[in-house]
């Protein structure tokens, strides 16, 4: 009998949640033939570690037992399939000039000093240096440390797993210390932190990259991520601006395709949200953090092999739940573009055809309301909708009690290349980073550059960040600022019309 | 230092714990590293009383910090590391030597009920790492203004040399760090000019001319009037560290006895001397006395190839002193004193009171308009020259704002992001207080200003610091 791991209350019944991995292997697949059962349980050892590589191998061979057209396993890329936009760093020589020069390197290791991940460079050419970090970081002791030299290093242990930053981006340490964090998490939606505990608790220099291997690439997803996007750095979800009536009628056609034990129901187009629908009792008990559903948005983004029929994998909700796995259904329902992703999240592992089943209902009823090609339509917020002429870009997160979302514009000329991107997404992070000061918070920053002027403005209500043209006079400034919360104010039912939607509880 | 702030009615009381001075040492990590032999790398450690295996611990945790963050840039090496309690900087003035001070951070301890042990909360981010990392600059200049480079030392004694100058100067000087009033001017280290019309600056020069003329064996002379630098023949980064030794140490020594009450023994020996007030600050006190002995300071100051090695003669009347250096190889007899007193004494005495009756004419003309009602502080690269309104007064141990200390805090982030970009830029600010802050940087120079006009707009603020530019600053081009 698997005990409840959540401690908050239990809505769902027992024998649907997965809370704990036992060190039994009574593990059943609902789809597997006996042959390939056996075959599976034949590999299980009394290790726990390997119980859960068996348990992802079998969801692959869950997958070909279905005679779904997958690749590989969802969660396990096999290498060989890698897209070639994807340039890997595995294989970078970490003695040189290049190697250094990096803008921002991460480290994961075991408490042990054994490596576990590495963003530039193999882990093994990198074992001395973790071991010198490992050194540090027991010799320093105490919570959590930075180093601050021309590069920012920025240590973070979270129960056995040590995180480091190497950042030459001026970040703080606070917000660096953020990113290793979500790092961490991306970790524990693969393995949840109880299995973790309880592999290093069982064997301390246990090496993880057994149980994570082939997942670099998702690492290496949410580092670009968390590089180039804004929704990370204001802790909200981007949302794409329907208008309200096509996000009602979508969230109406997830409202009606439910079944036992579906929690969430989420539809993605271009890694960006459209909707959510959740299970009535979740939302007394908990929410679903924007940083869950940016950990669900890399998960899916960075790997292609979703891209075809259909995948049920466990996935865990870090901020949500650490110690326990859902299952996801994830298909594109646009192949072979793939635009657009439908995810449903059960609790149920036996669930798939049930879920399956939803899957073509939703399908349906989106293709009687053509649904699809209305969704090609919407465009991302451009800045010249707002009708201000110094206005280069801005992003505005409203403090909502329903939720966390964010809006931006296009990032268009002068910021058309990553390389500018980057530079005023920096610039954003550091006035995020003064006017959020612990010690010294501030109101307002109002900053001419060389380059551009720069606004930043919390009020109880919204926090703004906006960019001009940098020969923009304050007097504009703060007339343009007026006409854009205007033009926000009238948009808002499209910005903020995500509200939460709920489904009845099914026993 | 404690200070205790009741905060509620009940009784129970907060203690805020400012910064304080943890550890301080030196060391050179090429000395000693052979097995067994670590504690010769260490060459001055603060608190002395610490058992030798921490010392040794604690050096090789620099070491280790310095070797992993070269890993990644081999150039620029660890300057700070920050835990929780504390905060370590990480200077090397010369190659393989390194200063090393931990500061612990500012903390605010709660008390518990049911004597419980009362819960302590750190605040690491009310210390700036630029403020702190030149105090610790400071240190090292302030030491190779009377001792010269390390390297010197080295060749001129070994380190036995070094090992001993290190402790005789560190052990007094770290007495005088008051880290709990560090702030952005301790950035900029720049000195306090004194405003002077045409007429009077000449005849302070033609008077530096005629005493550098009479008395050959002067190589450079400085000139201050009230702690404020009037004229100086030494280069910047000497005059600066030189300033700010007779600012904070020496002047407020001396000024002491100077404001004593007539019978009042602290009173110096001016000896019936009518012909002037004059008097050395260095050197001999009492020049009526054949036996008693003196000595001037030394001073290093640096050349185009090297340093040499300066006595360091003050001599001062009324608010007026000048400083006059002679080469350490020349030994300087009682004679030259008196000649020295008997040529500068009266003349100084006169400029002297010439200087302050300009001063005062000139503040009746310019009356109360002048009166800083704006709290700003400037500082100019190039010269050095910096002014502030916030600070009132200014002594070795206390430096009085007339702000809280959070905005100086905010002044202090400012000139962080002012340094990140070579470019012109402008910086306004508006605190949780309602507080508007301005910083202005124009080619080299940087400007701050604070206003408490709760209901302004940007417009407003922008406006009103205009009006300062254009009457302390109207030939200065600050970005609109």
């Amino acid at each position: 009998m698997e005990r409840d791991m959540r401690g908050r209350g239990n809505p769902w019944t027992p024998s649907g949640l997965i809370g704990q991995f036992s060190l039994s292997n009574n593990v059943s697949s609902p789809t597997l033939d006996k042959e390939t059962e056996d075959a599976a349980t034949d590999n299980d050892r009394s290790d726990s570690g390997e119980f859960v590589v068996t348990m992802l191998a079998k969801a692959k061979l869950e997958e070909q037992g279905i005679g779904v057209k997958g690749r590989s396993s969802p969660l396990l890329e096999v290498g060989t399939q890698e897209t070639p936009a994807f340039i890997s760093h595995r294989d970078e020589d970490v003695t040189a000039e290049s190697w250094r020069q990096h803008r921002k390197h991460v480290f994961v290791l075991s408490e042990a000093g054994k490596p576990i991940y590495s963003r530039y460079g193999s882990e093994e050419a990198l074992s001395s240096t973790m071991g010198v970090m490992m050194a540090l970081v027991s010799f320093v002791q105490s919570g959590d440390n930075i180093i601050r030299s021309e590069h920012i290093v920025v240590f973070l242990q979270k129960g056995p797993l040590v995180l480091v930053c190497v950042s030459s981006s001026r970040q703080t340490e606070q917000q660096l210390r953020g990113e290793l964090l979500y790092v961490y998490y991306q970790i524990i939606s693969m393995l949840t932190q109880a299995s973790i505990s309880r592999i290093f608790e069982h064997k301390k220099n246990y090496d993880l990259r057994r149980l994570l291997a082939g997942s670099e690439k998702i690492l290496d997803g949410l580092l670009n991520l968390l590089d180039s996007d804004p929704s990370f750095l204001l802790a909200a979800v981007h949302c794409l601006p329907l208008a309200c009536s096509l996000r009602d009628s979508l969230s109406q056609i997830l409202q009606k395709a439910i079944t036992p034990n579906l929690v969430f129901s989420i539809l993605i187009a271009r890694n960006q949200l459209l909707t959510i629908v959740q299970e009535k009792t979740v939302i007394e008990d908990a929410r679903l953090e924007p940083a869950d559903v940016h950990l669900l948005l890399n998960l899916i983004g960075a790997s292609s092999a979703f891209q075809a029929g259909e995948i049920w994998t466990p996935i865990c909700l870090p901020l949500f739940n650490p110690d326990c796995y859902f299952y996801a259904y994830i298909s594109y329902l646009d192949p072979p573009e793939c635009t657009v992703c439908l995810l449903l999240l059960s609790t149920d592992k036996e669930a798939f055809y049930a879920v399956a089943e939803c899957k073509r209902k939703i399908e349906e009823a989106m293709m009687a309301q053509n649904s699809l090609s209305l969704i090609a339509k919407v465009q991302s917020y451009s800045v010249s909708q707002v009708g201000v002429s110094d206005l280069r870009h801005f992003m505005y997160k409203p403090f909502d009690v329903t939720g966390c979302f964010i809006t931006y514009s296009k990032m268009e000329a002068p910021y058309s290349s990553e390389e500018e991107k980057m530079r005023l997404l920096d610039l954003y992070r550091y006035m995020h980073n003064r006017i959020h000061s612990t010690s010294r918070p501030l109101k307002l920053i109002y900053h001419v550059a060389e380059r551009e002027t720069l606004l930043a403005w919390v009020t109880s209500k919204f926090e703004l960040y906006t960019c001009f043209s940098p020969l923009v006079t304050k007097a504009c400034a703060i007339t343009a600022i007026t006409k854009l919360l205007r033009w926000i104010k009238k948009e808002e039912d499209r910005m903020n019309s995500l509200k939460l939607v709920l489904f009845p509880y099914l026993s | 230092m404690l200070m205790i702030s009741p905060r509620m009615a009940s009784g129970m009381q907060e203690k805020q714990y400012t910064p304080s001075l943890l550890n301080f040492f030196v060391y050179n990590p090429t000395f000693g590293q052979k097995e067994g032999e670590e504690e010769k790398k260490i060459l001055f450690y603060h608190p002395s009383d610490v058992e030798k295996n921490e010392k040794i611990r604690n050096v090789g945790l620099c070491e280790a910090i310095v070797q992993f963050t070269r890993t990644f840039c081999p150039t620029k090496p660890a300057k700070s590391l920050h835990t929780q309690k504390n905060r370590q900087f990480f200077f090397e003035p010369e190659d393989n030597f390194w200063i090393v001070m931990v500061v612990r951070n500012p903390m605010i301890e709660k008390p518990n009920k049911d004597g419980k042990p009362p819960t302590v909360e750190y605040q690491e981010e009310e210390i700036i790492d630029t403020v702190y990392g030149a105090v610790v600059k400071q240190c090292y200049s302030m030491y190779k203004l009377f001792n010269g480079t390390f390297g010197r030392q080295m060749e001129a004694g070994g380190v036995e040399l070094l090992i001993q100058k290190l402790e005789k100067f560190f052990y007094r000087y770290l007495q005088t760090l008051h880290l709990q009033s560090c702030d952005l001017l301790d950035v900029f280290g720049g000195i306090s000019f004194f405003p002077l019309d045409k007429m009077t600056y000449l005849k302070i020069q033609s008077f530096v001319n005629r005493v550098e003329e009479s008395l050959s064996l002067i190589k450079y002379t400085a000139f201050l009037y009230n702690d404020q630098l009037i004229w100086s023949g030494l280069e910047q980064d000497d005059m600066r560290i030189l300033y700010k030794y007779l600012t904070t140490s020496l002047f407020p020594r001396h000024s002491e006895p100077e404001l004593a009450g007539r019978d009042s023994p602290l009173r110096p020996e001016v000896a019936g001397n009518l012909l002037h007030y004059g008097r050395f600050l260095t050197g001999p006190t009492n020049l009526k006395d054949p036996e008693a002995k003196f000595r001037f300071p030394k001073i290093f100051v640096s050349t185009e190839d090297g340093y040499e090695e300066l006595h360091l003669i003050v001599y001062k009347a009324m608010s007026a002193a000048a400083c006059f250096m002679i080469s350490a190889s020349v030994e300087l007899t009682r004679d030259f004193c008196e000649q020295l007193d008997g040529l500068v004494g009266p003349q100084l005495t006169l400029l002297a009171s010439d200087i302050c009756e300009q001063f005062t004419v000139n503040r009746r003309i310019s009356g109360p308009e002048k009166e800083p009602q704006f709290k700003f502080i400037y500082f100019n690269h190039m010269n050095l020259a910096e002014k502030s309104t916030i600070h009132m007064r200014k002594t070795a141990s206390v430096c009085l704002t007339s702000v809280h200390p959070d905005l100086m805090k905010i002044l202090g982030d400012i000139n962080c992001d002012f340094a990140r970009v070579d470019e012109d830029e402008e910086i306004i600010v508006k605190a949780m207080t309602d507080y508007w802050v301005v910083g202005k940087k124009s080619d080299q120079r940087e400007l701050y200003v604070i206003l408490n006009q709760k209901n302004a707009n940007l417009i407003e603020v922008n406006e009103e610091v205009k009006r300062l530019c254009a009457t302390q600053f109207n030939n200065i081009f600050f970005l609109d």
